[in-house]
């Protein structure tokens, strides 16, 4: 009673003093503010088999309940996040040229071939055996192969799907597609390597050797890799997808609420990323304008677009879980004859190519192998957000980033291209009727414009809209409509003033769009968006 | 009122100040980060290759779950394997296993795989069984469930066995060795003992054994996916072996072994047909005959499912299985199969008639592609058996057989 009545206090004194309000002077919010300096944060790793574990009995996180959705957080007032650790805007926002689609987080720091590669460190075990080299220039970069039964296929995938989450706004690493011979290979002084049951030994030419027998080796005698530029600053581990980091102050909103983190899932669907997975990420502790922060990478793109790095990736990729109870039981009792989507699936016979197409894709039901707490949250209108992105991926754009996988075989890239470039039309379709598609709102001599991005892109026809307008309150967050207010033009508004326009259509009645418009120095502009569905 | 004030001194003018307030309210109280004691506990046992040092054990030492004969009961003792010895071009194995019923197999082998540039290898090994109450029931499909007996057979061999890769999923060599045979009054006291029910003439070589060498012939096809957990491709294995009775002259036979499987993927590889054929079969050599304990037998976890152990015996066995497997999630799959196995005294007759049927269904604990456990049910006229295993039912046979001749 007494906290009730508190609230209530504080809320009556909102509405008298104007404290309590729904925009402020400087939304939208483009760039998240500089973040505070980092004292205090060590690395420490995390458990995959946890992880597996622990999100496939008992998903983490905060969850909707019944009734009472969580929106996203972490975005402005338009519904974007903000630019900073996590996520910036680019493609949608400021169209990239080829070169830069191609050219990704950089490009101008390949490892020198023109010198030896110096191996500081490896591993002959594991799933995917590699090494840790230092080029001419001590540059430090992390070397993955493709397997003797695909190759190219990991190097390539990796290219795609780095470039084609940096259009969509994600920190990767800059990897490149490289060539050695083992004659470039130099060990390094004191360099040990740990065998199959963890136990170090000081590295010899025969560890490179038995590295080098397990994966592809080029006719030409060369071994392509994909070479990852060691990120700047301090790595300290892998995020989580729910909750935030402790030691970090910059991190207030937990992960399963991000938005950029909720919509990853449709970006992982668009490549079959189905090992996106707290251990593929990184935290990196980087120098800021006031210090030290953290920024939140992606890495690992080597088991996208139907590779699972070392070989082919299982059919069932993406469209199940490892473990579903209820689709165990649903295969349990049906001996089998119910059968999946995903088992219908035709694939190339194309060794570049892993299990990877268009036709089965559903991005509804797509998964990653278990439930990621993130991915779980989406809502319609954080799909839209990331939708709106992929769509905005043009064939021409698509083409050139598949260039960027070098490879050989024609085939190979034909695939890839006609398979992203379908997919992200079904990703489109799909979402485009969930939400009002329409965006990009801004005022222009008067009058409220948008695009219809199905028309835009050839999704689907246009949408017959109504409009009306209100006056808002800001300061008490009510709106009061005004009559004979419905088409695009804008009424009447003083200075300082908000008004907001609510855009319906008949055939989709649950779905709405509010823009919110102040107008500031004379101006009217668009502050705020917002989706029902 | 204080509330009031404090809400108005704290409330921010500007997303900018919303949003670092947030931040310094944190910073107030941030902690390191951590992980719980038993996600730590976890990533220990990754970190520290748990799991693999209890694989691989102690420079090659360690437990050894299984690998002994049905009716065995609950088998466990040390094993050592060395695969890294010579940069991987010496392997040294041994083992020595004893089971719940007191039965105990000592084995010991060195090979060498990587000879002549990968394409020969060479390798030796040697066995001591003591196998303490193997089942006999008579001769024949005909052999009556009520004649249900035991004996004791301990045997020991020593073999050496060259392979060829002639081409990539070919290879053909041969064999040379000795076995030594012993066979005694059963140990299980609820089973009658096979000489009490049997003689000389219904049960060759029951109270005489003989010493053996075994020279012989093999060649294998195999062109599965995934040997240690197929899915599709086949696997074609023909072996001859002649047992040359070396000390009294009257068990003296040859005996031809063939092992045929195919794996049939359909939707994606989550469903399959395996089908497999077995077959042995064996001819005295003139004037002599072919021990009982050396005779094929059907029945039991890996063939005919629905019957014990052993159940038939006869000179000449031949065994069908199919079974469709399919994906109940990615770590485990059902089973559903059907066995038809017959044994009969003259080699030829290897229609499906007189045959004794056994269908069922089971499950495969997967791990890696590698089926670790099964649990399998087998349905016959004689009743209904459940199996836990730890191997695939359908383990080909393998090459020189010093190990599992006969194949228990």
């Amino acid at each position: 009673m007494k906290r009730l009545a508190g609230i209530l206090m504080i809320t009556l004194a909102c509405a008298a003093d104007g404290l309590c309000q729904k925009f402020y002077e400087d939304d939208p919010l483009i760039r998240e503010p500089i973040p505070l300096h980092v004292t205090n944060a060590a690395s420490r790793k995390l458990s995959d088999y946890y992880d597996i574990l622990s999100h496939t009995l008992a998903t983490p996180g905060e969850k909707h309940t019944k009734g009472v959705l969580i929106p996203a957080q972490g975005v402005n007032t338009l519904g974007d996040p903000m630019e900073g650790a996590w996520w910036e805007r680019r493609h949608y926002w400021r169209r990239m040229s080829a070169e830069e689609l191609q050219r990704g987080p950089g490009n101008e720091r390949p490892p020198a071939t023109d010198g030896p590669w110096t191996v500081v460190s490896a591993k002959t075990e594991g799933i995917t055996p590699g090494f840790v080299i230092l080029d001419r220039y001590n540059r430090r970069y992390f070397i993955k192969f493709d397997p003797p039964s695909n190759p190219e296929m990991a190097t390539g995938a990796d290219q795609i799907a780095s470039k084609i989450f940096y259009a969509l706004g994600y920190h990767v690493p800059e990897n490149y597609i490289a060539y050695f011979t083992p004659e470039m290979l130099k060990l390094g002084e004191d360099v040990t390597v740990e065998d199959r049951l963890g136990r170090k030994h000081k590295m010899t030419g025969r560890h490179l050797t038995e590295i080098l027998s397990r994966v592809h080796r080029g006719d030409d005698g060369r071994y392509r890799v994909t070479a990852s530029l060691a990120l700047p600053g301090k790595t300290i581990g892998p995020y989580r997808y729910y909750g935030t980091r402790r030691d970090d102050p910059n991190d207030t909103v937990p992960h399963e609420h991000r938005r950029d983190l909720r919509a990853m899932h449709l970006a992982c669907a668009l490549v079959n990323h189905d090992d996106s997975r707290s251990i593929n990420s990184t935290d990196v502790l980087e120098d800021g304008p006031s210090g030290k922060y953290i920024k939140h990478y992606q890495l690992d793109f080597g088991s996208t677009l139907g590779s699972a790095s070392d070989k082919i990736n299982s059919p069932r990729s993406g469209g199940e879980y490892l473990f579903d109870w209820k689709k165990a039981v649903v295969q349990l009792v049906t001996l089998g004859f119910a059968v999946q989507p995903w088992a219908r699936a035709h694939y190339p016979d194309i060794k570049a190519v892993g299990r990877f197409e268009s036709e089965k894709f559903d991005p509804d039901n797509w998964v990653p192998e278990y439930p990621n707490p993130a991915f779980l949250n989406r809502l319609p209108d954080d799909e839209f957000w990331m939708a709106k992105q992929i769509v905005n991926l043009r064939d021409e754009d698509i083409s050139a980033i598949v260039e960027t996988a070098e490879y050989s075989d024609p085939l190979a890239a034909e695939w890839i291209t006609r398979c992203l470039i379908e997919r992200r039309d079904k990703i489109g379709r799909s979402v485009f009727v969930k939400v009002l598609p329409l965006d990009r709102f801004k005022v222009n001599s008067g009058f409220l414009e948008w695009v219809d991005l199905p028309v835009l892109y050839g999704l689907g026809e246009p949408l017959e809209i109504r409009i009306r307008w209100a006056e808002f309150d800001n300061k008490r967050e009510v709106s009061r409509g005004i009559a004979g207010a419905t088409s695009a033009q804008l009424p009447t508004m003083k200075e300082g003033g908000y008004a907001v326009a609510t855009l319906e259509s008949p055939r989709r009645p649950r779905q709405t769009i509010r823009v919110y418009l102040r107008k500031r120095a004379g101006n009217e502009e668009v502050i705020g968006v917002e989706r029902t569905w | 009122m204080a509330v009031v004030i404090a809400a108005s001194g704290a409330h921010a003018q500007t997303r900018t100040e919303e949003i670092e307030r947030a931040r310094r309210e944190k910073e107030a109280s941030v902690q390191p980060e951590r992980v719980s004691s038993f996600e730590n506990v976890m990533l220990q046992f990754k970190n520290r290759k748990i799991m693999e040092r209890v694989t691989a054990g102690y420079n090659g030492l360690r437990a050894q779950i299984g690998s002994m004969a049905t009716g065995s009961g609950f088998a466990a003792g040390p094993d050592f394997l060395r695969e890294d010895l010579a940069d991987g071009r010496i392997r040294i194995s041994g083992s020595a296993a004893i089971s719940t019923n007191l039965w105990q197999k000592y084995q010991a082998g060195i090979v060498l795989p990587r000879l002549g540039a990968g394409r020969f290898s060479l390798g030796f090994d040697a066995a001591r069984r003591d196998y303490r109450s193997l089942e006999f029931y008579g001769m024949g499909i005909d052999s009556s469930r009520r004649n249900r007996s035991d004996y004791r057979l301990e045997d020991t061999s020593v073999d050496a066995t060259a392979a060829f890769w002639v081409a990539r999923h070919v290879r053909v060599g041969g064999s040379f060795g000795g076995l030594w045979t012993d066979i005694r009054r059963g140990n299980d006291s609820e089973l009658p003992g096979t000489e009490t029910l049997f003689d000389d003439s219904s049960a060759p070589g029951l109270f005489s054994q003989a010493n053996f060498l075994r020279p012989g012939l093999f060649g294998q096809v195999d062109y599965r996916d995934d040997p240690a957990g197929p899915k599709s491709g086949g696997s074609y294995v023909a072996q001859y072996t002649l047992y040359d009775d070396r000390s009294l002259g009257q068990f003296g036979f040859h005996r031809w072994d063939v092992d045929v499987q195919q794996y049939i993927p359909f939707f994606n590889r989550s469903r399959r047909i395996a089908l497999r054929a077995r077959m042995t079969m064996t001819d005295a050599k003139a004037g002599q005959r072919v021990p009982f304990f050396l005779q094929p037998s059907v029945g039991g976890s890996d063939d005919l499912r629905g019957f014990r152990p052993y159940r038939f015996t006869g000179p000449n066995a031949v065994v069908y299985n199919a079974e469709y497997r399919w994906e109940i999630f990615s770590g485990l799959d059902g089973a559903l199969f059907v066995d038809a196995g017959k044994v009969m005294s003259r080699a030829g007759h290897l229609a499906f008639s007189d045959m004794e049927v056994s269908p069922g269904f089971g499950f495969r604990f997967n791990a890696r592609n590698r089926t670790f456990m099964r649990v399998d049910v087998g349905f016959s006229h004689e009743g209904t058996a459940v199996w836990l295993k730890f191997n695939d039912p359908f383990t080909p046979l393998l090459f020189g057989a010093a190990t599992r001749q006969p194949q228990y």
